[in-house]
C-alpha cells in the first residue's frame, strides 16, 4: 500500500524535476524540449494508481505515521467521494497534460510550467484522499502556490494574448485590464485571506478534540461543547478556505483574472479540479458531519448561509457570463456559477440528507469534464485565431469541424437540455431545491431556474460567437491534432457519464433518472432549451450593449478588490511609514542633537572667568530666595 | 554524550585555524566545521535525547557550569549550524565582491573576515547549549562583539555609525539581562538553570525588557532596520535569522524555569506582540531598500515569537519552530538580496528592480522558497502557525479579537511576501544584463529551502516534533 501511495504522489513530482533542472541550466540541453513527455508520464502513473484505488482498494483508510505523539498522521481515506474524485483529477490532469504537450511546446518557461503543473496534481490528489485536516492543508497550500505560479506563468506581461480585459481601458480611476503577474498576486492574496481563517479552524478543532481525522471526530459532541456561537465562528472560519478557493461571492474576482494563465491551467485548475476542491471539501465535511442528524443552531445558520451564498454566486456568475465577450473569462464566470450550484446543493443536505451530496458531487463530475472540454477548445481557438475574444463565423465551424462538434456536444450536455448528461443531474437538483420549499419558500428553486436559464444562454452564446455568428476571424491552421484528440476524449466522457446514469450502472447516479421524468424538471428542461436556442440565434443584442458592458465589468466588483481594499491598505502603510520616519528622525537626529546642544551649553559655562562664576552663584541664590518667598515659607 | 562536546569544539577550533588557510580552503573548512555538528545534532534531535554535560563547578552565586543538550537546545543548535554552514559558503564570492568594491586586498582581508564570521557563528552555537546564565551571557556578548566588528569593518553606507548604533542598543539589551541574571544569582545563589528555584519580579522584568530590545519589539526596534540593512549581506544573513531570535530562546529558557511572569502578564504582552507584528508587517510595503524591507519583516516575524510565548505549552513549541522557520526563510532571503547586490553592483532599490526573474531565475526561485517559508506555505513554518493557532484556543478559547488579530498577522506576512516577489522578480523585465552567477551564490539557498520543505514530512517532522514534546511536560 505504501508503495502505491508513494507512486501516486511522488511519480508526478519526480518526473517533472528533470525538466525543471534542464530548463534552469545556463545552456539548455537539446533534449529539454522532449522532457515534458516524462512529466506527462508521471501523471499517467498517478492515473493508473488512482484507477487501481477505485477498483481494487477496499480498506476504508490507510495510515502512515507522521506526528504520532500528537495523534496527527497521514490518513488516506478511500470512500465514495475520494475514489471517484481521485480518478477524475488524475484523468483530467493526464489528458490536459497531453494537450499541453502541443499547446505549450514553444513556450519559454517549460521548467516552471511542468513543475507547478505536476506539483498541482500531486497536491490535488493529496486533498482528495486525505482524511486528516492538517495533511489536507499541505495539499491545500500546494494548490494555492501552484495556482499562483501557473497564473503568473507568463510573468513578463508582454503578450497581449495573456491579459484579461481590454488593454488600456479605464473605468473612472481603475484599470480594467489585468496582466499575468497581477493576476497571480490577486489569486494568492485572495486565497491567503481565506486559508488562514481555515487554518485557525483546523487548529481549533485539534485543540478541542485532539483529533484531526474528518471521519473520526465526534462532530455532534464538538458542536454541543462549543455552543451555537462557537460553532458559527469555527465553521465560518473553516469555510473561508473553500469559499475563497471556490471563488464564491465576494471572493470571485481572482478567478476571473486567473485567466491570464495558459489555457491548460484554466482548464485544469480554474474549472475542473482546484476550484472544485472547495466544494469537494464541503461535501466531504457534510458527508461525515451528517448535519441532517446534528441538532445545532449554529450549524443550521451556516448551512442556510452556504445555500444562499451559493445560489447567489451561481446567479451572479451566470448573469455576468452572459455579458462576457472574452472566451476564457466567460467560461470562468460560468465556472463560478457552477461552483455556487454545488455549494447550494451540498448545503441542502442539512434538510434532505445524503442524496443532496450525491447530486452535488455528480454535478461536479459532469461539470469538470464539460468545462475542461470547453476550455481546451477555447485554447485551441485562441491558438488558431490569435484572439482571446469570441470571434469566428461559419468558416471556423467548417475548418475546425471537430472543435465545432465537440463544443456543441459539451454545451448541450452541460446546460441541462433533455436528455443529455447534465439534464438528469440538474433535474435531481431541481427536486432538491423543490423540497426546500417547506423551509424557504420558492426562493431557492427560483434562483436555480434563473441560473439554469442564464447558463444555457451563455453556453449557446459561446458556441454561436465562436463558430457561427461571430466576426470574421483570420485563421492560422496548423497542427492541433493532439489538442483535438485530447478534447475529443474529454468530451466523450460526458457520453460515458450519460450511459452510467441512464443505464443505472452507478446506483446513486441511477437514482437521478426518475427525477428526470418529473413534470417540473421537464418544464425546466424545456425552458433551458428555449433559452439555449434563442441565444444561439441572437448571441448579441445591440440595444443592450450598455447592460452587457456592466456585466462584462463583473458589475464593478473589481473595485472592491483593486480599489477599496488596496486604498485602505496603502493608507495604513503610509501612516506607518510616517511613524517610521518620525522614529528615525527623533532617535537618530533630534534626540542626539538635543544632547549635543545641551552638552555644548553646559560646557559654555566653564569659561574660566571668576566674574562669570560669581554671577551664576548670585543668580542661583536670588532665584532660590525668590522661590522661597513666593511659596511663603 | 562527550561526543557533543567534540562536535561543538570543532567549529571553535576551526575559528582559530581557518585564518591560516587561503580564502577558498578556509571557506570549505568553516563549512565542514558546521556541517559535522549539524549531522551530529540532527542525530541527537531525532533520537530525542536530553542530557547534561558538566564542565566545572564555581562557587556561589555563580553555580555549576554545564552544557544543557535538551531537544530545545538541539533544535536551535541545528538551525545555527545549517544556516552558518550555508552562509559561510555563500560568503566567499560575496565578500570577494565586497572587498574588491572597497578596494581591499582580498586574501588578507578574508582572513580577518573568516575569523570574525566563525567566532560570531560559533558563539551563537555555544550559547544555545549553555546551562548557566552567566556562561550564556558571555557567549551573547561574544556574538555581539564579533557582529559589531563585522558591521564596523565591512558594512554599507554610514557603517561606523550603524555599527555603534547596533552596539549601543544590543548592549542596553545585554546589560538589562545581565542585571536580571545577577538578581537571580543573589536570590538563588546559583545561575545554573536546573537549580534556579524562583525568579523575582525585578529580575524577570529586566530580562524581559532586555530581550524585548534585542528581539526586538515595536519601539526598541529602531536599531534593527539600520543594522540589518547596512551589514554586509552574509552577516545580515546571520544577524536576522539567528541572532535576534536567540532573544526568544533566552525568554523560553527563563519561561521554562519559572513561568509566572508571562502567565501573569500574558494578555498585555500578547497585545503588544500583535501590534508590533502588524505594525512591522505594514512597514514592509513602503520600503524601497530590499534589505531594509527584509529587516522590517524580521521585526514582524519576531512578533510571532512573542505571540507564541504567550500561548502556553503549545505556544512554546511554536516558538521553537518559528525560530527555525524564520531562520531558514530569512537567511535565504538575505542571500537573495546579497546575490542581487553582488551581480548588479550594489542594486538594492526595489523600484529599480522588476522582472528580474528573466535574468536571475535561480535567485528568484530561491526567493520564492524563502517567502514560502516565512508564510508557512508547504514549509516548516506551517507547524509554527499551527501550534500558535492551537495555543490561542488553549489559552483564549474563542476570543474573536485574538483570533482575528493573529490570523491577520499571518495573512499580512503572506501578502508582503508575494507582493515583494511581484515587484522585484515579476512584471516587465527592465533591460538588465543576464549575469553569470557563481554557483556558491545560489546552491546554498536551495539546500536550506529544500530542508525547510523536508521538515514538514516524516522522518524529520516526526523526529523534531516528538522531541519537542518534552516542553509539554514542563508547562501547564
Amino acid at each position: 500500500m505504501i508503495e502505491l501511495i508513494a507512486l501516486l504522489y511522488l511519480a508526478p513530482i519526480f518526473c517533472s524535476i528533470p525538466i525543471a533542472i534542464a530548463w534552469g541550466m545556463e545552456k539548455k540541453p537539446e533534449y529539454a524540449r522532449n522532457l515534458p513527455m516524462l512529466s506527462v508520464f508521471g501523471l499517467f502513473i498517478s492515473l493508473l494508481v488512482s484507477l487501481y484505488i477505485l477498483f481494487r482498494v477496499d480498506v476504508p483508510t490507510y495510515t502512515i505515521e507522521w506526528l504520532p505523539e500528537y495523534n496527527i498522521n497521514f490518513v488516506f481515506i478511500f470512500d465514495y467521494l475520494s475514489k471517484y474524485m481521485g480518478v477524475l483529477t488524475a484523468f483530467i490532469a493526464f489528458l490536459i497534460g497531453v494537450y499541453g504537450l502541443e499547446y505549450m511546446k514553444d513556450d519559454y518557461r517549460l521548467g516552471w510550467y511542468w513543475m507547478f503543473f505536476n506539483v498541482f496534481t500531486a497536491s490535488m490528489l493529496l486533498v482528495v484522499y486525505s482524511d486528516n485536516l492538517l495533511m489536507l492543508l499541505i495539499g491545500w497550500e500546494g494548490l494555492g502556490i501552484a495556482s499562483w505560479g501557473l497564473i503568473g506563468h507568463w510573468f513578463r506581461d508582454d503578450d497581449p494574448l495573456s491579459y484579461v480585459g481590454i488593454i488600456d481601458r479605464k473605468v473612472w480611476k481603475l484599470n480594467m485590464f489585468w496582466s499575468p503577474s497581477f493576476g497571480g498576486w490577486r489569486a494568492i492574496s485572495t486565497i491567503r485571506f481565506g486559508d488562514m481563517p481555515m487554518f485557525f479552524a483546523v487548529a481549533a478543532i485539534y485543540a478541542l478534540t485532539g483529533n484531526l481525522n474528518i471521519s473520526e471526530i465526534d462532530w455532534a459532541a464538538l458542536f454541543h461543547h462549543i455552543g451555537p456561537a462557537g460553532t458559527l465562528i469555527l465553521i465560518l472560519c473553516f469555510l473561508m478556505g473553500p469559499f475563497t478557493k471556490s471563488a464564491q461571492l465576494p471572493f470571485s474576482e481572482w478567478l476571473m483574472t486567473a485567466m491570464t494563465g495558459p489555457t491548460t491551467v484554466s482548464a485544469l485548475l480554474h474549472s475542473a479540479t482546484m476550484v472544485a476542491a472547495g466544494t469537494y471539501l464541503f461535501m466531504r465535511f457534510s458527508w461525515y458531519v451528517e448535519p441532517w442528524h446534528v441538532h445545532s443552531l449554529g450549524l443550521e445558520y451556516i448551512y442556510i448561509l452556504v445555500l444562499f451564498s451559493g445560489l447567489l454566486s451561481a446567479l451572479y456568475g451566470a448573469i455576468v457570463a452572459t455579458g462576457c465577450l472574452e472566451r476564457k473569462v466567460l467560461l470562468a464566470a460560468s465556472t463560478m456559477s457552477s461552483l455556487g450550484l454545488m455549494f447550494a446543493s451540498s448545503a441542502a443536505s442539512m434538510w434532505l440528507g445524503k442524496i443532496a451530496l450525491y447530486v452535488a458531487f455528480w454535478y461536479l463530475i459532469v461539470h469538470a469534464f464539460a468545462k475542461a472540454t470547453l476550455f481546451l477548445v477555447a485554447g485551441h481557438l485562441i491558438h488558431v485565431t490569435h484572439d482571446r475574444f469570441c470571434v469566428g463565423d461559419k468558416e471556423v465551424a467548417k475548418k475546425m469541424k471537430l472543435a465545432f462538434i465537440v463544443t456543441i456536444f459539451a454545451t448541450i450536455s452541460l446546460s441541462g437540455i433533455p436528455p443529455f448528461t447534465a439534464y438528469w443531474v440538474k433535474s435531481a437538483m431541481d427536486e432538491v431545491m423543490h423540497h426546500l420549499t417547506h423551509e424557504f419558500g420558492a426562493l431557492p428553486l427560483t434562483l436555480l431556474i434563473l441560473t439554469s436559464i442564464a447558463y444555457a444562454a451563455f453556453l449557446a452564446k459561446f458556441l454561436s460567437l465562436n463558430f457561427i455568428k461571430g466576426e470574421k476571424a483570420h485563421l492560422h491552421l496548423h497542427g492541433g491534432n493532439v489538442m483535438g484528440l485530447a478534447y475529443s476524449i474529454m468530451v466523450s466522457m460526458l457520453a460515458v457519464l450519460l450511459i452510467l446514469i441512464v443505464g443505472e450502472y452507478e446506483p446513486h447516479a441511477g437514482e437521478f433518472l426518475k427525477e428526470g421524468f418529473v413534470a417540473n424538471s421537464f418544464m425546466v428542461g424545456v425552458a433551458v432549451l428555449a433559452s439555449y436556442s434563442f441565444a444561439l440565434y441572437v448571441p448579441r443584442i445591440k440595444q443592450l450593449s450598455s447592460v452587457g458592458t456592466f456585466l462584462s465589468d463583473r458589475m464593478y466588483l473589481p473595485f472592491l478588490n483593486d480599489f477599496i481594499l488596496p486604498k485602505v491598505g496603502w493608507f495604513i502603510a503610509k501612516i506607518i511609514d510616517y511613524c517610521n520616519k518620525a522614529i528615525d528622525f527623533f532617535c537618530h537626529k533630534a534626540i542626539p542633537s538635543a544632547f549635543e546642544g545641551w552638552s555644548i551649553g553646559i560646557r559654555a559655562i566653564q569659561s574660566g572667568e571668576l566674574n562669570k562664576y560669581i554671577k551664576i552663584v548670585v543668580g542661583c541664590v536670588i532665584l532660590v530666595l525668590a522661590i522661597i518667598s513666593v511659596l511663603g515659607w | 554524550m562527550i561526543e557533543l562536546v567534540i562536535l561543538l569544539l570543532i567549529p571553535l577550533v576551526v575559528t582559530f585555524v581557518a585564518p591560516f588557510f587561503n580564502s577558498r580552503n578556509a571557506t570549505y573548512l568553516s563549512f565542514v566545521s558546521f556541517m559535522v555538528p549539524f549531522f551530529g545534532i540532527l542525530y541527537y534531535l531525532m533520537a530525542g535525547t536530553s542530557f547534561e554535560i558538566p564542565i566545572t563547578k564555581v562557587s556561589a552565586p555563580i553555580g555549576e557550569f554545564y552544557l544543557l543538550a535538551d531537544p530545545i537546545a538541539n533544535a536551535f543548535g541545528l538551525t545555527v549550524c545549517i544556516v552558518s554552514a550555508m552562509v559561510s559558503i555563500y560568503s566567499l564570492p560575496y565578500m570577494k565582491h565586497r572587498f574588491e568594491e572597497m578596494e581591499y586586498e582580498v586574501e588578507s582581508e578574508f582572513k580577518k573576515y573568516i575569523f570574525l564570521y566563525n567566532l560570531y557563528a560559533v558563539s551563537m552555537l555555544w550559547l544555545v547549549y549553555c546551562g548557566n546564565l552567566i556562561l550564556l551571557y558571555i557567549f551573547l556578548e561574544l556574538s555581539l562583539l564579533a557582529s559589531f566588528a563585522l558591521i564596523y569593518l565591512y558594512g554599507y553606507g554610514n557603517r561606523q555609525w550603524v555599527a555603534v548604533l547596533y552596539f549601543v542598543w544590543t548592549h542596553i539589551a545585554g546589560v538589562l539581562a545581565l542585571i536580571g541574571f545577577l538578581i537571580i544569582a543573589y536570590e538563588n545563589s546559583t545561575l545554573a538553570l536546573k537549580n534556579i528555584a524562583a525568579i523575582s519580579y525585578t529580575a524577570w522584568l529586566l530580562i524581559f525588557l532586555g530581550m524585548l530590545v534585542k528581539l526586538p519589539g515595536l519601539g526598541p526596534h529602531i536599531w534593527l532596520p539600520w543594522a540589518h540593512a547596512e551589514a554586509p549581506t552574509p552577516v545580515s544573513a546571520l544577524l536576522s535569522p539567528l541572532t535576534v531570535g536567540l532573544a526568544g530562546f533566552i525568554l523560553l529558557r527563563i519561561y521554562l524555569t519559572d513561568p509566572w511572569f508571562i502567565d501573569m502578564y500574558r494578555t498585555p504582552i500578547l497585545i503588544y506582540a500583535l501590534i508590533s507584528s502588524i505594525y512591522a508587517g505594514f512597514s514592509v510595503f513602503k520600503q524601497k531598500d530590499y534589505k531594509k524591507l527584509l529587516a522590517y519583516s524580521t521585526v514582524s516575524q519576531m512578533g510571532y515569537c512573542l505571540i507564541a510565548i504567550c500561548l502556553g505549552s503549545y505556544g512554546a513549541i511554536a516558538l521553537v519552530i518559528q525560530y527555525i522557520s524564520h531562520a531558514f526563510g530569512k537567511s535565504i532571503l538575505f542571500m537573495t538580496a546579497g546575490a542581487i547586490i553582488a551581480v548588479y553592483h550594489g542594486l538594492r532599490d526595489v523600484e529599480k528592480m522588476g522582472g528580474l526573474h528573466e535574468y536571475i531565475p535561480t535567485i528568484s526561485n530561491a526567493a520564492l522558497l524563502g517567502f514560502m517559508t516565512l508564510g508557512g506555505i508547504l514549509t516548516i513554518g506551517m507547524f509554527g502557525e499551527f501550534f500558535i493557532l492551537k495555543g490561542i484556543v488553549d489559552i483564549y478559547e474563542f476570543n474573536i479579537w485574538v483570533i482575528v488579530a493573529v490570523v491577520f498577522v499571518f495573512i499580512l506576512s503572506g501578502f508582503y511576501g508575494f507582493y515583494t516577489l511581484k515587484i522585484i522578480f515579476y512584471g516587465t523585465p527592465k533591460g538588465f544584463k543576464t549575469p553569470k552567477i557563481d554557483r556558491m551564490l545560489d546552491v546554498p539557498l536551495y539546500v536550506i529551502g529544500l530542508l525547510s520543505i523536508a521538515f514538514i514530512f516524516p522522518p524529520l517532522a516526526t523526529g523534531l516534533l516528538n522531541a519537542l514534546k518534552v516542553i509539554l511536560g514542563v508547562l501547564p
